[in-house]
């Protein structure tokens, strides 16, 4: 079962690379902990855990408001991470991204902010079968609000977005397009340029949403020309409470502020008040600036692995646990698109989703079971649950070794 | 703690071989439980003489948690009247909460008590003590979820 892995670059290596995580060292029911839920959040690195411990014992004080020292190391470390996110995406300059408190706000801004004011009724906001309920639910609170519609783009059965069908339903009543770059059910991975050409022609704006890719893969906004992109800062590697959308400056430009207070102005009077230029227009309030601050660390980090190396060692360990799993009697993969991320839901005959995973954490194996904030694909797929394995580059193949084990264990319990 | 946590032998033998698992010849008082986001949904009938139980009957697709405890409580169940099912809910409520210790009243649903450990898998074993109060009660639905 031990295929030994070639990673992409001598550089990368997997024992050294986990080494940086600290928590993977625990234990969990006296077991040695295998953590399999990083689409769910991943794991930090010392790196990012010191930034931010590091900034609040010597740098910690509001940013952009006071002339003193503190104020401006604060400041220099946030609009920092701001620079590091925006190079780290492809954008054309820190002046394009948003910094949020992850995707769900970041899309909720868009909804509300540049979408909103435009809908009327009759008008459509067209999204996939995949979406997770971020890319939903704000989407058909705006339609409430202004008579509009949602409309769905159907999956095939292996978890592919059909494509031809995302094309004809690009009609002139769709106001906005959401896709998931990467699904955080199926793992597949959409083709993003492309449904970003088929919206461009026919002007209809195209949001990203970023959660699943960001952490795993390459990427470059400005080359895959969609109009958004979201995505959170805790799935790769930075702390929770972290985000951003990216969207070109003359788009940001065109919309008014959603939230409004300290931040976000020019000047304030009570007859009326002028707001920042964006992306601080969009940034009320006091920011979690330590939480960016750990979140350059993460970019940095990152940077300093190579994301093609992240993909090539995270692809290796999605064949190789996808082979394994292979052997466990009764198990069916849901998600079998080709272009695929590291993540693998299954399903056993005869056991249900909570058991397998309830009795794997009593193994020490951390896996996600439940819906996944996915409804509808649910729905699709007709089951009320699945069982969600998902890797980083900090897994190794020893711990797949272990949860197949331990799964075929379980199964054994429960059927 | 256990090896098995709340799957405890007894526990997995009502998963996997369900006493009066099916339905009951009318007439009948019967409610379906539902935890939508879980999944699990069953439906649970009873037939009521003079305020006793003296038939049960679940059926459904349920994980093994709230299985077995459909299948262990038809046990307890037969003979009592709803003050008693009354009781018998309110202390397995405080057992799988952790709020008291192994109740010689609970008989073998004492097998759940290491759900203390798990609060997110409470609600499957409530589950079914909600479905027969709601049974009871008249009413045709019940849950175990609060939204989220």
């Amino acid at each position: 079962m031990n295929v030994p892995l070639h990673d992409a670059s001598p550089a990368f290596d997997p024992l050294r690379t986990r080494a940086d995580f600290p928590l993977l060292t625990r234990t969990v029911h006296g077991k040695p902990l295998v953590y399999f839920d990083s689409a769910n959040t991943s794991q930090k690195p010392a790196a990012v855990i010191e930034a931010v411990d590091r900034f609040y014992r010597q740098h910690n004080a509001n940013v952009a408001r006071a002339v003193h020292a503190l104020s401006e190391e604060a400041t220099t470390a946030y609009e920092g991470a701001r620079a590091a996110l925006a190079r780290f995406i492809g954008a054309a300059s820190p002046d394009e991204l948003v910094l949020t408190s992850g995707t769900t706000m970041a899309i909720n801004l868009v909804a509300y902010s540049d979408l909103l004011p435009r809908l009327q009724p009759g008008d459509t906001v067209l999204v996939t079968q995949m979406e997770h309920h971020a890319n939903i639910v704000p989407w058909q609170l705006v339609c409430a609000r202004s008579g509009a519609m949602l409309k769905v783009a159907p999956i095939s059965e292996r978890g592919e977005l059909i494509v031809e069908r995302f094309v004809e339903l690009l009609t002139p009543e769709v106001k906005l397009a959401g896709v998931t770059h990467v699904s955080n059910v199926l793992g597949t991975v959409n083709p993003v340029r492309e449904l970003a050409r088929e919206c461009r022609r026919r002007g209809i704006p195209l949001l990203v949403d970023g959660s699943q890719a960001v952490p795993h893969m390459p990427v470059d906004v400005q080359a895959i020309g969609c109009d958004f992109y979201a995505f959170t800062g805790h799935k790769m590697c930075g702390p929770t409470g972290t985000g951003g959308l990216w969207a070109r400056r003359e788009r940001l430009a065109a919309m008014p502020p959603f939230f409004g207070g300290g931040e976000m102005i020019r000047e304030v009077r009570f007859s009326g008040t002028t707001f920042a230029d964006p992306p601080h227009r969009f940034e009320a309030g006091t920011p979690n600036i330590a939480g960016f601050v750990g979140l350059g660390a993460a970019v940095q980090y990152l940077e300093r692995l190579g994301m093609a190396n992240v993909f090539a060692r995270e692809r290796k360990l999605l064949v190789y646990a996808s082979d394994a799993l292979c052997s466990v009697p009764g198990l069916r993969i849901i998600g079998e698109a080709p272009d695929k991320a590291a993540v693998i839901s299954f399903l056993v005959a005869g056991a249900h989703a909570h058991d397998l995973a309830t009795l794997l954490d009593l193994e020490g194996i951390a896996v996600r079971s439940g819906h996944h904030c996915a409804h509808p694909l649910m729905q699709f797929y007709g089951v009320p649950a699945t069982c969600r394995a998902s890797f980083a580059f900090y897994n190794t193949t020893d711990e797949i070794d272990r949860f197949v084990t331990a799964l075929d264990k379980v199964r054994r319990l429960l059927v | 703690m256990s090896a098995t946590g709340p799957y405890r032998e007894i526990v997995l033998d009502h998963h996997r071989a369900p006493r009066r698992r099916g339905r009951l010849a009318p007439p009948v008082q019967a409610a379906e439980g539902v935890n939508a986001l879980c999944g699990d949904q069953l439906r649970i009938e009873v037939r009521v003489e003079q305020g006793r139980v003296v038939a049960y009957a679940f059926e459904g697709a349920c994980c093994a948690i709230a299985t077995a405890t459909a299948s262990l409580l038809g046990d307890r169940a037969i003979g009592c009247d709803a003050d008693d099912l009354a009781a018998l809910e309110h202390r397995f409520a405080a057992l799988v909460a952790g709020e008291i210790a192994e109740d010689a009243e609970l008989g073998a649903l004492n097998a759940l008590s290491e759900l203390a450990r798990y609060p997110a898998r409470r609600k499957c074993a409530l589950l079914p003590f909600a479905t027969l109060a709601a049974a009871l009660r008249g009413e045709s639905h019940a849950t175990t979820e609060v939204s989220v």
